[in-house]
């Protein structure tokens, strides 16, 4: 006790002095800066366009026959029927549909890019179950040939994720789908971050395998809470730190922890949680660790069995990002429904949504949320084209919080536009052009608007 | 608030089923647009009559048989051949003793069809795709010869192993540990052998003076004389253009019956593989470059191969629980260049042929693996209406039905009372 004496009489002086000063002598303010990779993205060059005469598939649930889309510096500027504009670039789309661009919430192009060699293999940071301080968008290689094959399926905007390997596989970032020689050059400006999760039997066979946390399902959750404590204590460090210098003292900054820095992003509501997870229990109880920690437990990705538990996804607003048909490779992808989209979909404010997880089937996600909107129809569901466009379009943008800028032809929003052969729905379906911010990106008819990667240049 | 019609429509598809004819009857599908696959093409308003397993007539002046079934007009085409993957040896990937399609110690004698599985839920699944019979490749071990091809009906019955041991799958190309030149080297190697022995054998024979018995080939050896004799196919794996060029000269010094599996740079050397009448059997939407061997991979090329002269079977690349995509693949290719006729071709007769099988058309005589589809079978909207392998009917139900069915019924007890 004697030890503590003249400590706590420096502090009795120190106190007393604080007390009589408006404010002590502050360090400079310790800032984390949120935003250190920002987006160079500029739209490509554009003009006011008119295209005209179209079926047009809005992404909010409406249909319009015969209708233009005017797209004026970069936004919707209108849809309606007989427009017409000064200056623009008319389109003549008789005969053909018109989308919203589609999205693509999980994509590994650029981390896992063609071609697949070892040294391309950055989409699993698979030396810790919690590698929080990764960011995938670190990791992207811009010159992936796949980026330009998924255009041509009518791509503008995806996420690229970390891979499943880890608990927590590190931070996700939304692009652009424009050709770019720099990461930052596709970074969508202000889109929120995502978090990659994995539940289920790829964390627990990754880490089994070498004997450490997790082997079990249970490994698994003690692992994720482990992790949201200590991210609950640095909220609590930095909170406390934040309302200390406000009130005037000169607290010491915790310690910086990069890992901790994401956590503490989605406790903050400012990451969005994006969790590889199949099973109905599994994603009911990660639906419950978000509560138990208070986070939005966000988007359950390939949700195999989202179907059996579909009321309490819409009951606690998550979105499902799934696949049409793919089963059958692991115990968790078994109990696949075709109809899985749709059961999930015809819930009261749910948030249903068709994923590709492919550098394959990310170039053909109109007809994978065709096959979903058939086979539905096929056994007793009701769902036209207008609806189907939102699992790959709006719905999309919400999952990724990017509802207010792109998802669907509404005026405002970023002008990402499809030009479709004939309804996208069909096996025959092409892209025919497409515009990222009323820029067009591909034409499958001009050369001039169809990239090349680097790595395919000059090949015999 | 969207209803749900429940069962519907699945009960009018199980009624279809069992109105069935069994074996020995004998039915006559009428009123249909039949897709025959050979050169008497498309026939409207057709009539296929079915006894005994096979087609025993088409447009008879009078139908004689047990059950007429009016098609309204449907399309009706040969039952879709899936090709290269692992139907029935894989239940589930991850799971590994449910999966028999490799082994360390495989080699080319290895018999994967003793493993084969007609109870597998990929089986009743895959019907859905309009898939009646399918060539199973055996993955195989660590030797370049992955074992023999077999072929199995997609009835799901104890006896749908149609035919085993039937062609030898060899995988070159390249390594990860090694070069691809020692594989190519031991395969002009082995033949060049196997080719003196057989030689040598005709000799020992002939000179009678010598009573001693010539050795006896060991089970390798055998299987290596039937590559050189024909009597077996070698089945291919290889992507790069400068590959299939060394293995097109294999098969001209060998007359070997060659089929190339893959193949994603081929459209480098379509003329000389056209020439060389040689089968491809590729995946229509592999369209990145996955290596250095398959720049040239496009969605073009199914279409490509096809206008060059070679005859392209189509076959779906990666997990065997896809096999049911396998029409979508040939829509796809038809939006890709490729004429209706001959994508109808590729998931049809072209596997039967580079396979050496005895189907894939609708001609009389040949083993009655029919199906008539809803509308066109290539589009996304369209489901299988009626199926038959060996003319009987069977259900495109699977437990993937039987889940939806589950969860999507009103119920006051937990799901796991609705069966």
């Amino acid at each position: 006790m004697k030890k503590f004496l003249p400590s706590l009489v420096v502090a009795a002086v120190s106190v007393a002095l604080t007390g009589c000063l408006q404010s002590e002598q502050q360090d400079e303010k310790v800032r984390i800066n949120k935003n250190p990779y920002p987006s160079t993205y500029q739209a490509l060059p554009l003009q006011t366009t008119l295209i005209k005469n179209a079926t047009v598939l809005t992404g909010t649930g409406t249909r319009m026959d015969n209708a233009d889309v005017l797209m004026v510096d970069g936004k919707i500027n209108k849809i309606g029927n007989n427009l017409s504009a000064d200056g623009a670039v008319e389109i003549d789309a008789k005969g053909k549909w018109i989308t919203p661009g589609i999205i693509d919430v999980h994509s590994h192009l650029g981390v896992y890019p063609s071609p697949s060699v070892e040294s391309h293999s950055d989409g699993n940071e698979m030396s810790s179950p919690n590698t929080s301080e990764v960011w995938a968008e670190h990791s992207v290689w811009p010159q992936d040939p796949g980026f330009e094959a998924a255009r041509a399926g009518g791509i503008t905007t995806l996420q690229i994720l970390p891979g499943s390997a880890n608990l927590f596989g590190g931070r996700g970032v939304t692009l652009r789908n424009v050709p770019s020689h720099t990461m930052q050059g596709m970074k969508f400006p202000d889109a929120p971050y995502g978090l990659k999760m994995a539940c289920g039997e790829n964390p627990k066979r990754v880490y089994g395998s070498r004997k450490v946390l997790p082997s079990t399902r249970m490994g698994n959750m003690a692992g994720y809470r482990m992790a949201w404590a200590d991210a609950t204590e640095y909220k609590r460090a930095w909170e406390k730190y934040d309302a200390d210098y406000a009130a005037g003292k000169n607290p010491s900054a915790p310690e910086r922890d990069i890992e901790l820095d994401t956590l503490k992003g989605v406790l903050d509501g400012e990451i969005l949680i994006h969790n590889h997870c199949y099973k109905a229990e599994e994603m009911a109880m990660m639906i419950d660790l978000g509560k138990e920690f208070n986070y939005n437990s966000g988007t359950f990705h390939h949700a195999i069995e989202a179907y059996k538990i579909a009321d309490t996804l819409a009951e606690n607003g998550n979105c499902a990002a799934m696949w049409p048909d793919w089963w059958g490779f692991k115990m968790e992808a078994y109990d696949m429904v075709h109809e899985n989209v749709a059961i999930v979909d015809a819930v009261k404010n749910s948030c249903a949504v068709v994923h590709s997880d492919s550098a394959d089937t990310i170039q053909r996600l109109n007809q994978e949320a065709g096959k979903v909107m058939y086979r539905a129809n096929d056994n007793g569901f009701d769902i036209t084209p207008e609806l189907a466009i939102t699992w790959i379009t709006a719905n999309a943008a919400k999952s990724l919080g990017l509802a207010e800028k792109t998802g669907s032809l509404e005026s405002g929003k970023n002008a990402d536009v499809v030009i479709w052969n004939q309804n996208p729905f069909s096996v025959y379906a092409q892209a025919e052009q497409v515009f990222v911010d009323g820029a067009k990106v591909y034409d499958r008819f001009d050369e001039k608007y169809q990239a090349k990667s680097d790595f395919l240049l000059g090949q015999r | 608030m969207k209803h749900l019609k429940l069962f519907t429509s699945s009960l009018i598809a199980l009624a279809l089923a069992s109105s069935s004819a069994s074996f020995a009857e004998s039915f006559a599908i009428t009123n249909a647009t039949v897709h025959t696959v050979t050169e008497q093409g498309v026939l409207e308003n057709a009539t296929v009559v079915v006894e005994n397993g096979k087609v025993v007539a088409i447009n008879p002046a009078t139908i004689t048989a047990d059950t007429i079934i009016d098609a309204e007009g449907k399309i009706l085409t040969p039952g879709f051949i899936g090709a290269m993957n692992q139907l029935g040896l894989v239940e589930v990937g991850a799971v590994s003793r449910s999966r028999d399609a490799s082994d360390k110690k495989a080699d080319i004698t290895f018999d994967a069809s003793l493993a084969f599985n007609p109870r597998s839920t990929v089986i009743p699944y895959s019907r859905k795709g309009g898939i009646t019979s399918n060539v199973v490749a055996p993955r195989g071990g660590e030797d370049m010869f992955k074992g023999q091809t077999f072929v199995a009906d997609l009835s799901g019955e104890f006896d749908s192993v149609r035919v085993s041991n039937h062609n030898v799958v060899i995988d070159l190309g390249a390594q990860s540990k090694g070069s691809r030149a020692l594989g190519l080297q031991n395969l002009q190697a082995k033949l060049e052998d196997a080719t003196k022995a057989l030689a040598k054998a005709k000799k020992q024979s002939k000179a009678a003076k010598d009573k001693k018995e010539p050795k006896e080939p060991s089970r390798d050896e055998l299987v290596i004389n039937a590559l050189l004799s024909g009597e077996k196919a070698l089945v291919a794996y290889a992507d790069r253009a400068s590959d299939l060029l060394t293995l097109l000269k294999l098969k001209a010094e060998f007359s070997l019956d060659l089929v190339l599996v893959g193949a994603a740079d081929a459209v480098l050397v379509a003329d000389n593989i056209a020439q060389a009448k040689v089968p491809v059997v590729m995946a229509a939407l592999d369209n990145l470059p996955g290596s250095f061997d398959s720049l040239h991979s496009s969605l073009e090329n199914a279409a490509k191969l096809t206008q060059a002269g070679v005859m392209v079977a189509l076959a779906v690349n990666g997990d065997t629980h896809n096999l049911y995509q396998l029409r979508f693949h040939a829509g796809n290719a038809i939006a890709n260049g490729l004429s209706r006729e001959a994508a109808l071709a590729s998931v049809t007769a072209n596997v039967a042929e580079a396979f050496n099988l005895d189907s894939g058309k609708i001609a009389v005589g040949k083993t009655a693996d029919l199906v008539l589809w809803s509308a066109d079978p290539f589009e996304l909207s369209t489901q299988v209406s009626q199926l038959w392998i060996s003319g009987k009917a069977y259900s495109t139900d699977s437990r993937q039905d039987a889940l939806r069915d589950r969860y999507t019924t009103k119920s006051d007890m937990p799901r796991a009372y609705i069966k």
